[in-house]
């Protein structure tokens, strides 16, 4: 199984996307600037929803309304994080790919965190009809913000399990 | 002035309780974690405000709700993200504040932080017209390209400056 990972992430840095991003000085701060102006969009508007679903923001609007207002930014988020994030895996893939922090951010807690917030997303519609949010949707919300800070945690411990 | 500003920093860095938590791996990834979330939701939510005043987000939803909804979760994120901020500059504090790169960020931030304000207070008032003004989606504009380019600057500061 790693060594099909491995030989995917070796094939990975010969395509000249990651050869470019990894040859050049200036091209590796602009994608992780997609990267980052993605996760804010995705993590800002998600937390956003959740915290109404916790019950922290404000009654106005509701929950579900919000979850509407969010929706098309949320998924551009999505996809421009992914789109940076696939950029800078495959510029290093084959550094990422041992590294168990990576391997839990990437094999565990995204899909973990992507179910939940669907769910949430999807949900929110009916638990937060009204002003006052139902107690599912409150706790499903706390849920969803405690995976995606796990996510942050396993991202940002990466560089600490880097084998030299 | 810049004598004051070196002699401050030398003192930030050599503060025993500075150099305790510098020297910890843990706690510098907590500050990464915490600066990473304060700034997704920082970010995030101004520039759904932003996308929103410009007429192309979440345009069944009114401005002034939204904003009322949103701007507590972007000064919470400012907070998490200062406060964090302030001590990783702390562990490394002459480094980064001879990087020019590093007073860029800054600026770019202070500049990012005064539009936020004015959009912050006018925010109610443009929701109740009729159509939102040219003024302010200009504004938004501003907005929106100077939070991409406090990231941008953020991710050169290591990538050519080399510190942090």
């Amino acid at each position: 199984m790693l060594d099909f990972f491995m030989s995917f992430a070796k094939w990975l840095q010969t395509t000249w996307w990651a050869v470019d991003i990894s040859s050049s000085l200036w091209a590796y701060p602009f994608v992780q600037l997609t990267h980052f102006a993605g996760l804010s969009l995705w993590i800002g508007t998600s937390f956003a929803l959740d915290l109404r679903l916790v019950g922290l923001g404000k009654k106005d609007p509701t929950g579900a309304e919000l979850a509407r207002a969010l929706f098309v930014w949320n998924w551009v988020g999505f996809g421009t994080a992914i789109t940076g994030g696939f950029l800078l895996f495959s510029a290093a893939a084959t550094k990422y790919i041992p590294n168990p922090a990576f391997e839990i951010k990437l094999g565990v807690l995204i899909p973990l965190a992507l179910i939940v917030h669907i769910v949430v997303q999807r949900k929110a519609l009916a638990w937060g009809a009204t002003r006052e949010v139902q107690i599912a949707g409150r706790i499903a919300g706390l849920i969803e913000m405690v995976l995606w800070l796990c996510v942050i945690t396993a991202a940002v411990s990466i560089p600490s399990f880097e084998i030299h | 002035m810049h004598q004051l500003l070196i002699h401050f920093c030398a003192l930030l860095e050599h503060n025993s309780i500075i150099v305790a938590l510098s020297d910890s791996v843990v706690f510098y990834e907590l500050l990464e974690l915490l600066h990473f979330t304060g700034f997704f939701l920082l970010v995030g939510t101004i520039a759904i405000l932003d996308l929103r005043a410009m007429g192309v987000a979440s345009r069944k939803q009114g401005l002034a709700a939204l904003a009322k909804q949103l701007f507590p979760w972007m000064w919470l994120g400012l907070l998490l993200t200062l406060a964090s901020g302030f001590l990783m500059f702390a562990g490394d504090a002459t480094d980064f504040a001879l990087a020019s790169l590093f007073r860029v960020k800054l600026l770019v931030i202070a500049l990012a932080f005064i539009v936020g304000l004015i959009m912050q207070w006018n925010a109610p008032r443009w929701g109740r017209m009729e159509a939102i003004p040219f003024g302010a989606k200009l504004l938004a504009f501003v907005s929106l390209v100077l939070w991409v380019g406090a990231i941008l600057a953020a991710v050169e500061v290591p990538a050519i400056s080399g510190v942090g």
